[in-house]
């Protein structure tokens, strides 16, 4: 009896994993993998992949110490403009932990007509960076019951100039 | 009669992003669409951001390839997470196969989320030009579509033009006023150095919706025409109402004229030099 148990059990993990190898989606759309070859090896997530929120789970809108002005100054006062004829979107998503520590960075890049674009890397390399360094994320949504979550930064380029920063 | 029920089955759906109503294909004798629309109901009760969700999407579009709505709903999950460049893949879908239905939320979230002004004047304008009645607001129903072409404008430069389009759009006797229609046009005023004209505009909003951002605005107008009085009374009026949540929000970006605790905090180090 106790081997029957174990056998349908194995089916149902089988067919559970099954499931997730024929689906070309992951949980969520743009849930970000670990890469051990880019990510930082000492940033963790609190609550296991299953568990990451999106910053707007929570209803609180953009959540930084200081606000937007705080992140636009940040770019402000670091970014360098690049004398290039590229425009477009970088979005640059990562993950912050309970601890309101940040990882897993991702870059994505389009030109004015939304398809896809490589920019100079001065541009990427800045931005990815300044992101990087970005210490005032908030704990979500409180200490107590703090979680993981995701947010991106879109910034808006014009002839390698940053005009603006979204969310 | 099959005007009518046409009628009735677009009747605030794509504002809504809701589910169609499937029967209305079965009686309208498409029948393809009707079963790529029983297949997008699957999606009911998973979150949009979901492999479940996405999935059924895809099982309607892979009946229905022209399933204007599938591509839509299934957009917003990319949209919210930044993804610009599959949001407007399959946006740019729906608008193929549907276009007068779903320019309002193509050009939309084009301003919203991405600060494509330019996008966002081409796809409201376009869609005006198809449709004989109201383009309608934004997806969030915080925007009539025309103020958000205005804001658009203003972004790019054309500031007058864009207070003529909201003062146009206010005019209208039938207009159902939006929560920031005011402070935006104020606002306006207040750039352009019509002080009276700001104030009025920003107690228009102070009466309909009174935030930290009217108030902050105003006491610039005031103290551009020298008033310091109110123009401390007003700033110390929009730090209460920044601190007691009364202020500009989107769960997904920060709006335009959007203020900050800093901005009122620096505003009132000067009024007290």
């Amino acid at each position: 009896m106790k081997k029957n148990w174990s056998f349908v059990l194995l089916l149902l993990l089988i067919g559970c994993a099954a499931d997730r190898d024929q689906s070309k989606y992951l949980r969520w759309v743009g849930d970000i993998e670990p890469d051990a070859l880019t990510d930082d090896e000492t940033f963790t997530i609190c609550h296991g992949e299953s568990r990451v929120k999106q910053y707007f789970n929570f209803s609180k809108g953009l959540q930084y110490e200081g606000e937007k002005p705080a992140i636009v100054e940040a770019f402000r006062t670091q970014y360098k403009s690049v004398e290039v004829e590229q425009s477009g979107w970088i979005r640059i998503r990562f993950i912050v932990n309970c601890k309101g520590q940040t990882g897993r960075f991702r870059l994505m890049a389009a030109d004015l007509s939304y398809q896809e674009q490589q920019f100079d890397p001065t541009i990427t390399t800045q931005l990815m960076a300044i992101t990087n360094s970005l210490p005032g994320w908030k704990v979500l949504p409180d200490q107590q019951k703090a979680q993981d979550y995701y947010q991106y930064l879109i910034f808006k380029i014009e002839n390698g100039s940053l005009k603006e920063i979204m969310p | 009669m099959r005007i009518l029920f046409v009628l009735l089955f677009w009747l605030g759906m794509p504002s809504l992003g809701a589910q169609p109503n499937c029967e209305a294909f079965k009686y309208l004798g498409e029948d393809l669409k009707y079963k790529a629309c029983k297949a997008a109901e699957k999606r009911a009760g998973h979150y949009q951001f979901s492999r479940k969700y996405q999935e059924a999407l895809d099982e309607a579009l892979g009946i229905d390839s022209t399933f204007a709505f599938a591509y839509r709903v299934k957009s917003t999950a990319y949209l919210k997470s930044g993804d610009f460049l599959t949001w407007k893949s399959l946006m740019d879908k729906a608008v193929q196969y549907e276009p007068a239905a779903q320019l309002d939320y193509r050009g939309w979230c084009r301003y919203q989320f991405f600060r494509d002004y330019q996008g966002a004047i081409d796809d409201i304008e376009l869609l005006d030009s198809l449709i004989d009645y109201d383009i309608g607001h934004s997806v969030n129903g915080d925007y009539h579509l025309h103020i958000a072409r205005a804001l658009c404008y203003k972004a790019l430069g054309q500031k007058d033009l864009a207070i003529a389009i909201i003062e146009e759009q206010l005019q209208d006797s039938t207009y159902f006023l939006g929560v920031y229609d005011y402070l935006h046009l104020g606002v306006l005023y207040l750039e352009k150095q019509q002080f009276d004209r700001a104030i009025t505009a920003l107690q228009q909003q102070a009466k309909q919706n009174d935030l930290a951002e009217n108030r902050y605005y105003i006491a610039l107008a005031y103290k551009a025409k020298g008033d310091l009085e109110t123009y401390a009374t007003q700033l110390e009026i929009a730090k209460e109402k920044y601190l007691s949540d009364r202020k500009m929000f989107d769960p997904y970006i920060e709006p335009m004229d959007k203020i900050y605790l800093t901005d009122i905090e620096q505003e009132i180090k000067q009024s007290k030099k």
